[in-house]
């Protein structure tokens, strides 16, 4: 599993607080308790009006990469201020992302081609966000050839089959699932991500939600996750799933996280 | 005719059977328009209390998105009973969409439904919409609200624009503007010219009562 650290983000509300303090601190901490809970990237994301966006933004990278050697996942919903973002990074990371949005391909495909930069690719268009498996695997298969053709390798990109929210979409996981299988099978290099915890918005007990929709997501052949990897939950989820679909040889992995302490009840106080 | 209290407080419970019994013994009663009417005013009721337990956060988003779902069945059945659609008389006409470079529509659809249970003519214009496309319909439909959503930050220059535009054809003044979704704050509705801004489907719904002047 590739872990993108979600916690660097003005979407949420303790984030965009030590934001607004210019909290340095804070920020510092959940860089490196990110890193040493086995994120392999750390996304930042300003969450703030688009005047400060960049400012925002600029204020987070170099502190994070004043504190952790994690490559950086640019998250921004505006493809210039991914672009103006990108040279700040000290080494070739993830951009969050792009889509089938007009624009946005063409936009930041030919810059990271020939680079090591990989891509978060949306299941979204024009036409909204689709419910449809087949037409979120028919937007994948179209963003898929498009990063081809500018050269990238399969396992660059990562596509995201943006799951809706089970509150609303009752067939939210089934249809995900679908369209995961659907990818996996015609191209296995291809890594597929989610930011998941938008399956449980606006629900009472989201843990409960987000980790079986973590594990279930796994079966189908999600192989990344954008989460947050401090989550005890999470985490223990993350690598008793991964032993049980037998990606885990003589579950050495769920083992040793257990020695460390990195899975397991809770110790002291 | 229904004991429309009893209905009332089943439609907050959200004790679907109840409803459906209730509302299916009303119909074989041959029952008046009038009658018809007391009843959807009951179910909108009922939905409000529902609304209510959702801002005291007793209720959660599937909660109102099931009310809606029960206050939409109602309506199909009460139709040809009321003449036409919805409750025969509405309060207002709110012109509803995703601003331009956004196409979240969840809580839209949300807010739409529960604009149409309080008798509001909705119209609803989709996601990723220019902002003339908001000016156009405001026009069109001699609108009284609009109604800004967006999630992403992107989002708020289309709103300022959005209500920019509205200024350009000349109803900023005849129409309140209301912004919603994740991104939007006190500050950002300043930002934008909105007369206004919630935090939920509900608020947003009191909110346009208000500038309407509908009894809540």
């Amino acid at each position: 599993m590739i872990i993108i650290g979600e916690k660097i983000n003005g979407f949420i509300p303790r984030t965009l607080q030590a934001i607004e303090a210019k909290d340095e601190s804070y920020i510092r901490e959940i860089a490196k308790s990110q890193t040493e809970f086995g994120a392999d990237y750390l996304d930042v994301c300003a969450g703030t009006a688009p005047e400060i966006e960049r400012d925002t933004l600029k204020w987070l990278i170099d502190i994070v990469q004043d504190t952790v050697d994690t490559p950086l996942c640019i998250d921004s919903s505006d493809v210039n201020v991914i672009l103006e973002m990108m040279p700040l990074a000290k080494k070739p990371g993830v951009i969050n992302s792009i889509s089938g949005e007009v624009g946005k391909c063409e936009a930041i495909l030919p810059v990271i081609q020939g680079t090591d930069w990989k891509v978060i690719a949306l299941t979204c268009d024009p036409n909204g966000i689709p419910t449809d498996p087949q037409v979120k695997f028919n937007i994948a298969e179209t963003l898929i050839a498009n990063a081809q053709a500018h050269g990238l390798a399969l396992d660059s990109i990562f596509i995201d089959p943006l799951v809706t929210t089970l509150a609303t979409q009752q067939t939210s996981l089934l249809s995900f699932n679908e369209a995961v299988r659907l990818i996996k099978a015609k191209y296995p290099e291809v890594h597929i991500t989610s930011g998941l915890s938008n399956i449980s918005f606006g629900m009472p007990y989201r843990k409960a939600i987000n980790t079986q929709f973590l594990a279930l997501a796994m079966s189908a052949g999600m192989d990344s996750a954008i989460m947050d990897p401090t989550s005890a939950d999470m985490r223990a989820t993350l690598y008793a799933t991964d032993a049980l679909l037998g990606n885990d040889e003589y579950t050495m992995n769920y083992l040793t996280a257990f020695r460390q302490g990195l899975i397991g009840p809770a110790k002291k106080a | 005719m229904i004991d429309t209290e009893a209905l009332r407080n089943s439609v907050g419970e959200l004790e679907e059977e109840r409803v459906d019994a209730l509302l299916d013994a009303f119909l074989a009663s041959s029952p008046t328009e009038e009658d018809a009417r007391a009843v959807l005013a009951a179910y909108q009721a009922g939905t409000d209390l529902v609304g209510e337990r959702f801002e005291q956060g007793r209720y959660f988003v599937g909660d109102l998105v099931f009310a809606g779902s029960m206050f939409a069945a109602a309506v199909e059945k009460l139709k040809p009973l009321l003449g036409f659609s919805g409750g025969g008389h509405t309060v207002g006409t709110v012109i509803l969409g995703t601003v331009e470079g956004d196409i979240h529509f969840i809580g839209k659809n949300l807010f739409k439904t529960m604009l149409e249970a309080a008798s509001f003519r909705v119209i609803d214009i989709g996601i990723d919409q220019p902002p003339q496309a908001f000016a156009d319909a405001a026009v069109r439909y001699d609108a009284d609200i609009v109604g800004l959503s967006g999630l992403l930050t992107t989002a708020v220059d289309s709103m300022r624009e959005t209500v920019e535009a509205l200024k350009t054809a000349g109803v900023r003044r005849k129409v309140k503007v209301i912004i919603g979704g994740s991104i939007v704050t006190g500050d950002i509705c300043i930002y934008s010219g909105a007369d206004d801004w919630c935090r939920n489907a509900y608020e947003a719904v009191g909110k346009c009562r208000d500038w309407v002047g509908a009894a809540r």
